[in-house]
């Protein structure tokens, strides 16, 4: 078992959390766009990051998987310090994101897209190209048939030929979530992943992210439809102005003065969005 | 006639080869190379260096003068444009996107050539070298004439091994790699990849061919001066990759068949019209420029548009539909 | 010592070269945000506009067929960004595709010269002047023509950019083009001029730059852009003044190279600056943010 596999089994027993941040400050410019964030992102459980506009989530979950730095503050996955790791490495501690607006690697096709997420391939070395072909072909071909599963899983398996660039919006945000899951995280950072999606595809996507709950993955999303977060989010913690505001259910939170207050304007009584 | 297709055929086979080298930089990750030519030059100078006996003797100046065969030189010559490569790229891969990688590249290569032009002890300066030692002439007893069908021939060999070599990496899963940083380089790290060690290996990749194709140059010809290979230059391996498709190891070929055979070398040798020198070929280079611009509107793919890897390829059956408790039947609950 | 003040005074006129061109191109890169690697052939084109009102076909006075040569590029440099450059950056978003529109136009634009003037070396027409003492400097009085054109158009560009309307809209179209187009700013005629005024600037870039060498080749500007890069880059690239300073620096600094070492190398220790910038601080003396 690998050593961040062994750490995993111990934190879910002292319940150590998955993910954990401390104090995290950035500034653009002179402006502060997270101003001490700090909280704990429960092992095995699906957490929520709501607050209003412009209150830093996709800021912070940039610095969390690497692709920002931070100017202040400390994180942690697990046991181990992460503070201004670039992408690749907090990726290979087994942290994977989607974002916002989907990514696909448009050149490629769909099928490939899921192979490039799997970690350690072999032929990404010269020397294994030049002289382990049979190994590498090995590889591809187990890696290929799991991604035509996951494919068939996210119901994208008639797509597997086509070029990424060429799905619609939808698609590519199923794609997304896909290539995420290929690349077996143990934690999946999701940046609204319901945004600008149909109420059919909002059930689909909520059901797949249950279903990795379930299968043991560690699940963060960003997002601002209440309705989904109130019904498959077990934590949340809720972002305003940079900062932790307040960090619960939902249900308790919407009896807080405070949250209220930081969505004033905005609705939070997830029975009035139907 | 004959020595005419044959050194068409030379340059179809060493820009075959300059190709490959560009292609994997930039038709398979991205990287914007402006100063391709300036590798093609090292692995061309170095590679008449080590073959040339030393300078004391031949009346030109120049480093090194090793005395060694071919193919030792040639090889040589490879890794010298790879190391050079090695030194650029560390230093300036980190911490430029794009276009200010493009700028500096192409600043690389202007100042490369001037240095060459005007440090005469390095490679002898604007003369260039000459006089370079032509392979296998002696123990095969050719005569000027039978060492351009000859090593026209060599030239296709070493271009179809390195075709070999460079068709197993784009389709291995490092091509895939480098494609992915190509598309989209943020997603490729936040997918674990390690992005700059990706580049730097497709560019030391690259520029060892660019190398060898160099070296091949100096080998054909005997000589290799600035004149052979000034900024500018690097754009006619762009045309050839950009027209035969980029990104496509058969476009190369098919790119270096028309451009380089076909607009740069066939009107070589046409006659020259008179009061005018050099007129044919200025006109030549222009249409160069023209035709890549006609081919990046009409059909930016290139000719031999670039393939889409299927999933039967990898050897894969269909999976078994709906095992037992397999996601996506599970829904939120109401 | 003697030495050293003859090299600040080429040094001065050498920034003089650089300050015009580098501004002419940090305007254009700015508005369009793609570099133009035909830049230099701009220069060389201006150069030669000016060559064949001087010595070729008329004889006008140098500084009179500099102006005109030189709007007679900018007129060029926008026909050229209507017919050719302009289509492409709309239609590809990936910038990338546009550089490499730009390196081919420099190629066609190389050898169109070449093909129209041959690569032989030419002269201005023009009357040799004595060498003038100014403090420690010793400069001849067409150099320190040169330098005042620098000045004066530093100036321009300066109070263009600060008080005109168009200045105002040039600005803003630099920092955020979208955002200028949903305020009503014409982008299009914006980048029009834009192009004019790059041209235009290339133009006497390129023509001070064949006086103050003493020749003209189709490759002269070509073999200069990098040290126009150099300056561009070290001054901090999108800003103006940077462009500015940027020359100062890279233009004192090749010439007084060029006391100590080889000067055949001086242009070279432009490149080095570039690099140990790059090195030390990418984003320049004066960057604007959310550049680089």
């Amino acid at each position: 078992m690998s050593q961040v596999g062994v750490l995993d089994s111990v934190a879910q027993t002292l319940r150590i959390p998955a993910l954990r941040c401390e104090g995290i400050t950035k500034a653009f410019q002179g402006v502060h766009a997270v101003n001490g964030a700090s909280f704990d992102i429960p092992n095995g459980q699906i957490t929520a990051l709501i607050g209003p506009n412009g209150a830093g989530k996709t800021t912070v979950v940039n610095i969390l998987s690497g692709a920002m730095t931070c100017d202040g503050g400390r994180e942690f996955i697990g046991e181990t310090e992460v503070t201004n790791w670039p992408s690749y490495k907090v990726a290979r501690l087994g942290l994977m994101r989607t974002f916002q607006l989907s990514r696909e690697l448009g050149g490629l096709t769909v099928l490939e897209n899921l192979l490039v997420a799997p970690a350690h391939q072999a032929g990404e070395s010269f020397v294994n190209v030049l002289l382990r072909p049979g190994l590498i072909r090995r590889q591809e071909r187990e890696h290929a048939e799991r991604a035509l599963q996951v494919l068939e899983t996210y119901g994208l398996y008639e797509l597997r030929d086509s070029r990424a660039r060429e799905l619609s919006g939808g698609q590519k945000k199923l794609l997304e979530i896909a290539r995420a899951v290929m690349a077996s995280p143990k934690i999946l950072v999701l940046d609204e992943p319901m945004a600008g999606v149909n109420p059919a595809l909002i059930e689909r996507i909520g059901g797949y992210i249950i279903d990795l709950k379930q299968s043991g993955v560690t699940v963060l999303m960003v997002e601002h439809n209440l309705n989904v977060v109130e019904r498959i989010c077990d934590y949340v913690i809720v972002l305003a102005e940079g900062r932790t505001l307040a960090t619960g259910r939902l249900s308790e939170l919407r009896e807080n003065a405070e949250v209220v207050k930081a969505y004033l304007g905005e609705v939070i009584d997830a029975s009035a969005v139907r | 006639m004959v020595y005419y297709v044959f050194t068409l055929v030379f340059f179809l086979f060493d820009y075959f080869i300059l190709a490959m080298g560009l292609n994997i930089q930039y038709g398979e990750t991205g990287i914007l190379n402006f100063a391709y030519i300036g590798f093609v030059a090292i692995g061309a100078y170095f590679t008449g260096v080590f073959s040339l006996p030393s300078s004391l003797n031949t009346g030109q100046h120049y480093i090194l003068g090793l005395g060694l065969p071919f193919p030792i030189n040639l090889l040589l010559g490879g890794l010298a444009a790879m190391f050079f490569a090695l030194f650029v790229a560390l230093i300036t891969l980190r911490r430029l996107r794009t276009d200010y990688l493009a700028i500096v590249l192409i600043s690389l290569s202007l100042v490369l050539y001037d240095f060459c032009n005007n440090y005469v002890s390095l490679f002898n300066g604007a003369d260039g070298l000459y006089n370079v030692p032509e392979p296998f002439a002696k123990a095969l007893g050719l005569t000027v004439n039978s060492f351009i069908p000859f090593f026209a021939c060599v030239t296709a060999v070493v271009s179809l091994l390195m075709w070999f070599v460079m068709s197993r990496v784009t389709r291995a899963p490092m091509g895939r790699t480098f494609r992915a940083i190509r598309d989209d380089h943020v997603v490729a790290a936040a997918l674990g990849k390690n992005v700059f060690w990706m580049q730097l290996k497709s560019m030391l990749i690259g520029s060892f061919y660019a190398g060898i194709g160099g070296g091949l140059l100096i080998q054909f010809g005997g000589s290799f001066n600035p004149t052979a290979w000034l900024p500018g230059e690097t754009f006619v391996v762009f045309a050839v990759l950009i027209v035969g498709g980029a990104g496509n190891n058969i476009g190369m070929f098919v790119g270096a068949l028309l451009v380089e055979t076909l607009l740069v070398h066939l009107p070589a040798f046409l006659p020259e019209i008179p009061g005018h020198p050099g007129l044919i070929e200025y006109f030549d280079l222009a249409l160069v420029g023209i035709v890549l611009m006609a081919m990046l509107w009409f059909r930016p793919q290139g000719v031999v548009p670039e393939r889409l890897r299927r999933a039967a390829s990898f050897g894969v059956d269909r999976p078994l539909a709906e095992k037992p408790g397999s996601m996506g039947e599970t829904s939120i609950p109401a | 010592m003697q030495l050293f003040w003859l090299s600040v005074g080429f040094g001065f006129v050498t920034a003089s070269v650089l300050a015009i061109a580098a501004v002419g191109l940090s305007l254009q890169f700015g508005i369009t945000n793609y570099v133009n690697f035909a830049y230099g052939d701009f220069m060389a084109l201006g150069g030669f506009f000016t060559y064949v009102l001087n010595s070729q076909v008329l004889h006008i006075n140098i500084w009179i067929a500099l102006t005109i040569g030189s709007l007679g590029m900018g007129v060029l440099a926008v026909i050229i960004n209507r017919l050719i450059l302009g289509p492409f950056a709309r239609r590809f978003s990936k910038s990338h595709y546009v550089l490499i529109v730009t390196f081919g136009l420099s190629l066609i634009m190389l050898n169109v010269e070449y093909s129209i003037w041959g690569a032989q070396v030419r002269f201005f027409n023009m009357p040799i002047s004595a060498a003038l003492h100014i403090g420690p400097l010793l400069l001849t009085r067409n150099q320190l023509i040169v330098m005042a054109v620098a000045v004066v158009l530093m100036v321009a560009v300066h109070t263009m950019l600060k008080t005109t309307r168009l200045g105002k809209s040039m600005r803003a179209m630099s920092d955020n083009t979208t955002l200028a187009m949903t305020s009503g700013i014409d982008t299009k005629r914006i980048t029009t001029i834009t192009w004019f005024l790059s041209g235009t600037l290339a133009g006497v870039a390129g023509t001070v730059l064949g006086i103050s060498e003493g020749n003209l080749t189709p490759a002269s500007g070509e073999l200069f852009l990098f040290v126009i890069f150099a300056a561009v880059i070290v001054g901090g690239v999108g800003s103006i003044y940077g462009a500015m300073a940027g020359a100062i620096l890279i233009g004192l600094a090749t010439e007084i190279s060029a006391a100590f070492i080889n000067p055949s190398y001086k242009l070279d220790i432009a490149f080095v600056i570039l690099i140990v910038t790059l090195l030390i601080r990418p984003s320049g003396l004066f960057a604007r943010p959310g550049t680089a």
